[in-house]
């Protein structure tokens, strides 16, 4: 399996969320493939931009929060990400740019931080290592691409009172090694969008993490998930993602996406 | 009101934010130190209030920053507001950040006014950033000075550029000298020798700068040149008949700021999990004192899970005439800087050790952050000077301390 390198937060949980037709279609000789291929083909949107919230809740019932800004620009390993934290004061101002580089699974990173006043060069990230503290790690931030993944299907299942079908995809281990040794997704069949995923690690026979997709809203034509919140089923910490100010296809400015824009402290 | 109880009060208050654009921290840091020294007393505190506002208008940018300070030692100084911080000692008062952004194309932009510089790419050391003003009062907390300033920038396609002018002077901001935070090597002057700083402005003129950046895939590279007042005074010392009043003898010292012209390259490279850095700068000046360098930096950082590793090995090819530790930046040079970063759960901790590879002199410092609430900070740390005091950190070992600080943001 080979992944798309490191991604925003959400924005790429986002962007594994399988987009949809508002009426149930018939798939004759449904199969895993095909039925995330139509996903994917429903879910690519030309840009993207919204805020984001996330807390994080340990076992003890501590409680984090951060808000951030993201813009995307093109889809999977073509789009270009630029990510602004707002919240809280300690890390606000930092930036994160992700350019995808023809050729590569690994995209060009940059992280501006207010207190170097620079922009500094990033290496693409241990994949374990836990993405600004939550309980997403920098795998589960990677465009999900389904190609990259042995994937069959397992049958139906109700999740939330919605029926699903049920894939799952196990890594086929080309390139980039995955700390998962499979993924259990589940599909909503009505609208072909992603509400859940159990995280199988190497070496488990259950989850060691569950993601699930809530708050689905349609806009400007487009399902998204307004709440995500990935579990932790060993550590027993949670962290919620909310998203606002969600928009699709409206047109960036190429100015965005560039060192100078990372480097403008108050800028996007 | 004293200022410590306002402080205390402000970090008392009970909102998390005062407005949108409102951002800012109250703090209250204490020292402890090993040993007395000269009479300064074993413990020391800091109070800061920093408040920073943020505004777009229109396209443009407008952030403006107000720091207010009560330190119990070293002293102050006694002009509550220093806008150029220009003076020898610390303001009470001071205006950190000043400026306005204006957009003159959808990627090129001017800025004037007060800000901060950072240059460079190698971390720990670099010779783009490293000759511009710090406030070393505090000599293990690499404080950078903010500058006033004209800025040019932009971005065309993969290149980009930064042409800077400085029209003043900001100086390095020493601490008293013959204090713990600035001794002098023993046997060099007389025991109880007393110094007599003169706080003679700093020239006017600042200095001029054009960095080039480009990115080629895996690399980030660059070239610079700049010209001007150099900001690290040369120290010059003398022995004034009048002074000589008592059984001491009194030294008078003087700044003297001279000019220098620099150019360098500098380049990073990602290969797999590491990031290599480098920088070469060549740097000329006719000043007696102060002579030519050719400072080369490498670095590596690596990431390690939640950690970061990095090991930066700087030196410079030309000796100079004076004793290095005279001329600050380029004091502990050649030296090796290794620094390990972790994040957990509960905050974030550090390592860093900088090593004067020639005198054989450090620092080992290490800080833990715990994050009470994502506001509430608290921080303990201890910075540990050691090895021969004719070294610019061996020096220091009087000040080995521990430090606690507690921090409220919004």
């Amino acid at each position: 399996m080979t992944r798309k390198g490191f991604k925003p937060l959400l924005l790429l949980l986002a962007a594994a969320l399988l987009l949809p037709l508002p009426s149930t279609p018939t798939f004759a000789g449904t199969d895993a493939r095909s039925l995330l291929k139509e996903s994917e083909s429903r879910h690519r949107t030309k840009t993207q931009q919204y805020s984001g919230d996330l807390t994080v809740v340990n076992k003890e019932g501590k409680i984090r929060k951060k808000g951030w800004n993201s813009y995307r620009q093109g889809y999977a390993g073509d789009s270009k990400n630029l990510i602004r934290f707002t919240d809280p004061p300690e890390v606000k101002g930092v930036g994160f740019l992700s350019l995808p580089r023809p050729g590569s699974d690994n995209p060009d990173q940059w992280l501006y931080l207010p207190s170097m006043k620079r922009e500094r060069r990033i290496a693409p990230q241990d994949r374990d290592a836990s993405f600004v503290g939550t309980d997403f790690n920098y795998e589960d931030m990677e465009e999900f691409d389904h190609e990259k993944y042995k994937v069959s299907l397992q049958g139906e299942e109700t999740v939330g009172g919605q029926p699903c079908w049920v894939i799952t995809a196990i890594p086929l281990e080309k390139g980039s090694k995955s700390i998962y040794q499979k993924l259990i997704l589940y599909l909503r069949k009505d609208i072909l969008y992603l509400v859940r995923e159990d995280l199988i690690r190497k070496g488990d026979k259950e989850p060691a993490k569950r993601l699930i997709l809530s708050d689905i809203k349609n806009v400007e034509g487009h399902y998204v998930a307004a709440r995500m919140e990935m579990t932790d089923l060993k550590k027993g910490s949670h962290t919620t993602v909310t998203l606002k100010q969600i928009s699709f296809n409206r047109p960036q400015p190429t100015s965005r996406f560039t060192l100078q824009n990372l480097t403008r402290e108050g800028g996007d | 009101m004293r200022p410590v109880l306002l402080l205390l009060v402000l970090l008392l208050l009970p909102c998390s934010a005062l407005a949108e654009g409102f951002s800012g921290y109250a703090e209250l840091k204490g020292f402890a130190y090993g040993e007395r020294f000269a009479g300064e007393p074993y413990g020391a505190g800091w109070g800061t209030l920093y408040n920073k506002w943020e505004q777009r208008l229109a396209e443009n940018q407008f952030t403006a920053s107000v720091r207010a300070e009560w330190l119990t030692s070293p002293q102050t100084s006694p002009i509550v507001l220093d806008p150029a911080d220009r003076k020898l000692r610390r303001p009470p008062l001071s205006v950190p950040e000043l400026w306005l952004r204006v957009p003159l194309a959808p990627s090129h932009d001017l800025e004037f006014g007060r800000f901060q510089l950072g240059w460079g790419k190698t971390d720990g050391y670099s010779p783009a950033d490293a000759f511009l003003p710090r406030d070393v009062t505090d000599p293990f907390a690499d404080e950078k000075l903010p500058l006033w300033a004209v800025r040019l920038s932009g971005q065309e396609e993969n290149l980009r550029y930064q042409a800077v002018l400085v029209p003043v002077t900001t100086p390095w901001r020493l601490p008293p000298l013959g204090s713990r935070n600035a001794p002098i090597a023993s046997g060099a002057l007389p025991a109880g020798t007393r110094f007599q700083e003169v706080d003679d402005a700093p020239p006017l003129p600042g200095f001029v700068a054009l960095r080039l950046l480009a990115t080629h895939g895996d690399w980030d590279l660059g070239v610079w040149a700049r010209s001007g007042v150099r900001p690290a005074p040369i120290l010059e010392f003398s022995l004034d008949p009048a002074l000589q009043t008592g059984p001491v003898p009194v030294l008078s010292v003087a700044r003297r700021y001279p000019r220098e012209h620099g150019v360098g390259v500098e380049v990073s490279r990602v290969a797999g999990p590491y990031v290599l850095r480098g920088e070469a700068a060549a740097l000329f000046s006719g000043d007696r004192d102060l002579g030519d360098a050719l400072i080369g930096t490498l670095s590596v950082e690596r990431g390690f899970g939640d950690g970061t590793l990095l090991i930066t090995l700087a030196g410079n090819a030309i000796a100079p005439p004076v004793d290095r530790t005279l001329l600050f930046d380029r004091g502990l040079l050649p030296a090796l800087i290794v620094a390990w970063n972790q994040t957990e759960e509960w905050g974030a901790w550090k390592l860093v050790w900088d090593c004067g590879l020639e005198r054989g002199d450090g620092l080992l410092k290490g800080e833990v952050g715990y994050n009470v609430t994502d506001t509430w900070k608290v921080t303990v740390g201890g910075d540990l000077p050691y090895g021969s005091d004719r070294g610019p950190l061996g020096a220091l070992h009087w000040a080995r301390r521990l430090v606690a600080a507690v921090r409220r943001s919004w």
